[in-house]
């Protein structure tokens, strides 16, 4: 018989309830201000479902009426630089944080809502009902709402989305060398997923100052919790990532305030995450004005015993009791929440000259239709200031190393002049520079705060960098070891990094560098090899770099680490161990998006191309004796591209051939043959032409991965179809 | 069952007549038999079948003519009757039209985007072979106006699609080039850049081919029967004939020279031409042109103020300034003229616009604008378009006197012959010297009446012998 001895994690799980003397000896600035939060939650959310109810929310409204005293708990006594961010019933976090924020934390019960605070939650309702006046100029509504300068990063409309975000914001704080602190609220569905999996991890691993607040409302839509999971108890995650949480009833706010304080206490002081999981209920349905048992998924006598227990009704009980406040100023209280309201919503309404009866919004407060495409990146000003080589022309010494010895030398640069950068990715610290060299000595030079070893968790560290990004005063260098890993990542870095600018009304800067390594050719097969670029051309906010020799991709480098924008910068496994040469002494130059090179001058076909297939492209040239122009892209996507010297080469060429290595479906070529078609119809001589791979992305058997793919000989077949579309005469 | 329809047996041609059968009903026919003659006005060709069967039926007399893609026989196949293969054949024709873009097995060779000289060239000895080869598509009755455009509308209609790249179809379009019969060189006989420049080369080249001189036909003995049908006053010379003894060289035609075919052909057959011809005393005329050249920078021609004086004409008699339309005759308000060109590889007629309202000088210019850019092939469409009455002058080549053929649908052109020395009889009998310039004047009768034409005749003449009036 084996030995068997139980285990213990040593971590603690903590069910707080609060008694008669916390109340009493709680302050009663504190309770007051706790009973006026939760009278203006209560009322701004009744006027949006009666909005919601009349069918002038635009999208879903998910109350948060029922759960106010969750947030409000916890969010009181917080500074303006702590951070909250939520999902997307997040309402009541992003107003007791903003109320907090705006009051410096002092309600006057007597008259409650002063001008600021009236400003304030005008323009959270004009945000929600997508209104020019609104915190995100209308676009970013209930699920992407968000106030920075009130600490409130943004609630999410992808469950779980946000807590890699407020994972990479804790980290922020915690290397800036301040004890802020961040606190991500979700709910028992979001608890399964894996972005907050990871994220809990992640901060635990790094210390971070980050609670995990569950909101535990026992049904996702109209799933039971303990449906989803062996134990709804969901603040037992802790334990699995050695992460002490506490667990309250969430109608209670003084004990929600009294597990928090403990929590924050705990990260203040440095000692790493929390979590805290508070029992709520909403006593509507998932989305709308309708109560949840309408729908079947729970009885009305279920609704009626939570309802009794009405976080507004016990803490006015409470305080009552105490002799804080009498009945007439708690009714008091309530009418001057409801009359704001609802003067706000009709200040922003008219009656429908179409539907007798009806209200409609009032036109003249909808953002113009004209801006739907600004703000999607930056301008690149931020460039303005840098110098610009073209590594073509430079006449002075020149300095010979492999291209991936420029890549750590580019790196250890710009790392030396800004003390923002910080690396991130599987194994950068360690293997002498990582898989492949490109952070070679950057760990010795600059240590584990900026050389950052992470887990396997691509979805996590990504988002966490997104997190650093967005909050700006560190840039990340995020490296995925393959391209490929993007699908890990993928809601985080298209639905996260690439929409937040755009959706959040150009509020924001993304200021990240994505670096990855195409590795056609390497026999990895099937899951490994893609070339990202296409993939990521058709993400508005993305821009893309692919360097095909060292000296350029200094100057790449350096300017997608100086725009305000998330950059993918592409290297090949071909070319890390190239010989290659930079210009000496000068690792500071950049070059400007809307860039192209042009490598060989010619007059019959213009051959479009990146990467490693621009060494090919001038083999095959060479081979065929086609007079081809060959341009390499260096900036890939669709805002940077170089149309003056496509266009330029194209209206003398009359012939396309686009040249990428790649498989079929996910190719970067198809956009551009379009679009070229599209701008150039009348100057080709025949259809644009184009070199990819096979159908099927590669897979490991040398010979079928040297079949999938294309190199030198694919490109001179290419330029035989172009010369068989000259025609008989050529 | 298989329809044998007629065969377009030189492309350009919409009909042919059947000569005569060389086979019978009942006969069994076999792939490769010549089973009969088509006459059209140039050869008479035998046409050869493509399929194994039986001769069934006769839908063409001899003597008789048909569009191409009419059905002129039936063939009974796979061992099918004659009588099942007549009333099959009966009814598909009972709902078929005579399009030509049935599919027919006895015409499915595919369609050869090769003009017709190629093929002569290519297959000179076997002009029954080419001829079964045709592609199966008719001619459309001409068009009237020569434009890149049209003859690919044109094309369309004939229900065969020329393929031009779209860089070309560009540039045709902006230099008024005809691609109507032009070869492409790229996949699938698209027309790209290089036939375009081909094209251009070979127009602005001036290897001009002398004349052909009308040759009697040769017909390769064993091909043609013993007696050659030679349709009168057609023409004689048959490149396809491998004659012997007599060298000559093939001019292919280009769209310009089809163009130019198509419409005068058509304009002397269907315009009823009358013609006026006057003598006017230059004299006068030949002074003022050479003071009015001694001031000026730019050298006025005799031809400019002819011009000129052919608008002040037609200010004079605006009803000669008209063109002929469907419902109505159009009169124009402003004098537009056009000018012929000689180019070296044929004709093409620019129109200068309001010449009533430029002074001599401007007309001069225009001209000279005009001729230069026709040369040089860079004309554009709006220039060569339009205009309600032509000049045209062969006097610097010595020609006398000449009528011209008026160039649809413009109602009037002027042939205007060389100014030269000639004796006249003066009022009082007395024989004298003067310097003469014949003109004529040919007329659209539907349009201009004899009145008409004799009064403008006479309003240009006026002007022209006194010379000040053409330059007030």
């Amino acid at each position: 018989m084996p030995k068997r001895r139980k285990l213990q994690t040593g971590v603690d799980w903590i069910q707080l309830e609060s008694t008669a003397a916390d109340w009493r000896s709680a302050d009663p600035v504190l309770l007051t201000n706790i009973l006026g939060q939760l009278h203006l939650i209560r009322a701004f959310e009744e006027t949006v479902l009666d909005l919601a109810g009349e069918g002038l929310v635009h999208g879903p409204a998910h109350s948060s009426i029922g759960q106010e005293a969750g947030a409000v708990g916890s969010i009181v006594g917080l500074r303006s630089t702590d951070a909250v961010n939520g999902s997307h019933r997040g309402h009541h976090q992003f107003l007791a944080k903003a109320i907090e924020h705006v009051t410096g934390g002092k309600l006057n019960l007597e008259f409650l809502i002063d001008e600021p605070l009236e400003a304030l939650l005008r323009r959270t309702l004009a945000e929600i009902l997508g209104l020019a006046q609104g915190f995100s100029g209308g676009r970013g509504g209930s699920m992407h709402l968000q106030w920075l300068e009130a600490g409130a990063l943004g609630t999410n409309a992808i469950v779980g989305g946000g807590a890699p975000v407020a994972t990479g914001n804790a980290w922020a704080q915690k290397h800036a060398a301040t004890d802020d602190v961040s606190i991500n609220y979700f709910g028992d569905g979001a608890s399964q997923i894996g972005s907050v999996l990871e994220s809990m991890n992640l901060a635990a691993a790094w210390q971070l100052p980050v609670a995990y607040f569950i909101e535990n409302n026992l049904y996702a839509v109209s799933t039971r919790a303990d449906e989803v999971t062996a134990d709804p108890r969901f603040s037992v995650r802790g334990q699995g990532f050695a992460i002490p949480s506490w667990r309250v009833d969430g109608m209670d706010p003084l004990a929600v305030h009294l597990a928090s304080a403990e929590a924050i206490e705990r990260m203040r002081s440095g000692e790493g995450p929390a979590i805290v999981e508070a029992e709520v209920y909403r006593f509507f349905h998932q989305n709308g004005p309708y109560p949840g048992s309408a729908f079947g998924y729970r009885s009305k006598e279920e609704e009626g015993q939570w309802r009794a227990r009405d976080p507004l009704e016990r803490t006015a009980t409470e305080l009552m009791k105490l002799g804080i406040v009498d009945e007439t100023l708690v009714e008091g209280v309530r009418e001057q929440s409801k009359m704001t309201m609802t003067a706000i919503a009709e200040a922003m309404l008219e009656p429908d000259p179409e539907r007798e009866g009806r209200r409609r919004i009032r036109p003249e407060l909808w953002p113009d239709p004209a801006v739907v495409d600004t703000g999607i990146r930056s301008d690149g000003s931020e460039l303005d200031s840098l110098t610009t080589v073209e590594p073509a022309d430079h006449v002075d010494a020149w300095r010979d190393v492999t291209f991936v010895e420029a890549v750590a030398a580019t790196m250890d640069r710009r790392m030396e002049q800004d003390e923002r950068i910080v690396v991130l990715g599987e194994d950068v610290h360690r293997l002498n520079g990582g898989t492949n060299g490109a952070t070679k000595g950057l760990f010795k030079k600059y240590g584990a705060d900026r050389v950052i070893g992470t887990p396997i968790s691509e979805n996590g560290f990504f988002g966490l960098a997104g997190g650093l990004a967005l909050d700006g005063r560190f840039r990340p260098v995020v490296e995925f070891m393959y391209p490929d890993f993007m699908w890990v990542a993928a809601d985080q870095v298209f639905n996260q990094v690439g929409k937040a600018r755009h959706m959040f009304g150009d509020n924001n800067t993304v200021p990240l560098v994505l670096r990855t390594k195409v590795s056609m050719g390497s026999g990895y097969g099937s899951q490994h090899l893609m070339d990202p670029a296409g993939i990521f051309a058709t993400q508005a906010g993305w821009r893309i770099v692919a360097p095909s020799n060292a000296a350029d991709y200094v100057g790449l480098l350096n300017a997608a680490l100086a725009l305000e924008d998330p950059v993918l910068v592409i290297e090949h496994v071909d070319l890390y161990g190239t010989k290659d040469r930079i210009p000496d002494g000068d690792l500071d130059y950049i070059i400007r998006p809307g860039n192209a090179a042009v490598r060989r001058e010619g007059n019959d076909v213009t051959v479009l191309t990146y990467l490693s297939m621009v060494g090919h492209s001038l083999e095959a040239v060479e081979e065929t004796g086609i007079d081809a122009e060959v341009v390499d892209l260096r900036w890939l996507d669709r805002a940077s591209l170089d149309w003056n010297t496509i266009g330029e080469s194209i209206k003398k060429t009359n012939n396309v051939l686009i040249v990428e290595q790649g498989s079929r479906g996910p190719s970067y070529g198809g956009w551009l043959a379009d679009e070229i078609q599209r701008r150039y119809f009348d100057w080709l001589d025949q259809p644009v032409q184009r070199v990819t791979g096979r159908e099927a992305s590669p897979s490991i058997s040398k010979v079928l991965e040297r079949a999938a793919i294309a190199r030198t000989e694919e490109v001179v077949e290419g330029l035989e179809l172009v010369r068989a579309g000259f025609g008989g005469r050529a | 069952m298989t329809i044998v329809r007629m065969p377009e047996v030189a492309t350009g041609t919409g009909s042919a007549a059947i000569q005569s059968w060389l086979v019978a009903v009942g006969d069994s026919v076999s792939a490769g038999q010549a089973i009969v003659e088509i006459e059209t006005e140039k050869a008479v060709v035998d046409y050869e079948i493509e399929v194994d069967g039986v001769f069934a039926e006769v839908l063409l007399a001899e003597g008789e003519s048909a569009d191409v893609g009419t059905p002129i026989a039936v063939i009974a196949v796979g061992g099918q009757t004659i009588e099942d293969a007549i009333k099959e054949a009966g009814a598909e024709r009972g709902g078929a039209n005579t399009s030509t873009d049935g599919g027919d097995a006895v015409q499915s060779q595919p369609e050869e985007a090769l003009s017709e000289a190629e093929q002569r060239a290519e297959r000179p000895a076997r002009p029954a072979a080419a001829a079964a080869s045709a592609p199966s598509a008719a001619l459309a009755a001409p068009a009237s106006a020569p434009s890149a455009s049209e003859a690919n509308g044109a094309d369309r209609d004939r229900g065969k699609r020329q393929f031009v790249s779209p860089l070309v179809r560009r540039l045709a379009r902006e230099q008024g080039i005809d691609l109507t019969g032009v070869v492409g060189s790229g996949p699938n006989g698209r027309i790209v850049r290089r036939d375009l420049e081909h094209l251009q080369a070979t127009k602005a080249a001036s290897a001009a081919a002398p004349e052909q001189a009308a040759a009697p036909v040769q017909p390769p003995a064993s091909v043609q029967p013993p007696a050659p049908v030679q349709p009168a006053g057609a023409p004689q010379h048959d490149p396809a004939s491998t004659g012997h003894g007599s060298s000559f060289t093939d001019v292919p035609h280009t769209g310009m020279r089809r163009a130019i075919a198509r419409r005068l052909a058509e304009s002397k057959a269907t315009v009823p031409h009358f013609y006026l011809t006057a003598d006017c005393r230059v004299d006068d005329l030949q002074a003022l042109r050479a003071q009015l050249n001694q001031a000026a920078s730019v050298k006025i021609s005799v031809n400019d103020l002819v011009v000129k004086a052919a608008a002040w004409a037609l200010k004079d008699v605006p009803e000669a300034n008209a063109t002929w339309g469907d419902d109505a005759i159009r009169q124009y308000d402003h004098a537009d003229i056009s000018v012929a060109v000689a180019l070296p590889t044929g004709l093409i007629t620019p129109v200068l616009r309001g010449v009533d309202q430029l002074s001599v000088t401007e007309v001069s210019a225009g001209l000279r604008d005009l001729a230069e850019r026709a040369r040089e092939g860079r004309l554009k469409q709006p220039e060569i378009e339009g205009g309600a009455f032509s000049v045209s002058n062969l006097g610097m080549y010595g020609v006398h006197e000449f009528s011209a053929i008026i160039n649809p649908p413009q109602a009037g052109i002027l042939a205007v012959g060389a100014a030269t020395r000639r004796p006249v009889v003066s009022a009082d009998g007395e024989i004298q010297a003067a310097t003469l310039m014949t003109v004529t004047l040919s007329a659209d009768h539907r349009v201009i009446d004899g009145a008409i034409a004799a009064r403008w005749l006479s309003a240009f003449t006026t002007r022209i012998e006194n010379p000040l009036s053409i330059i007030i």
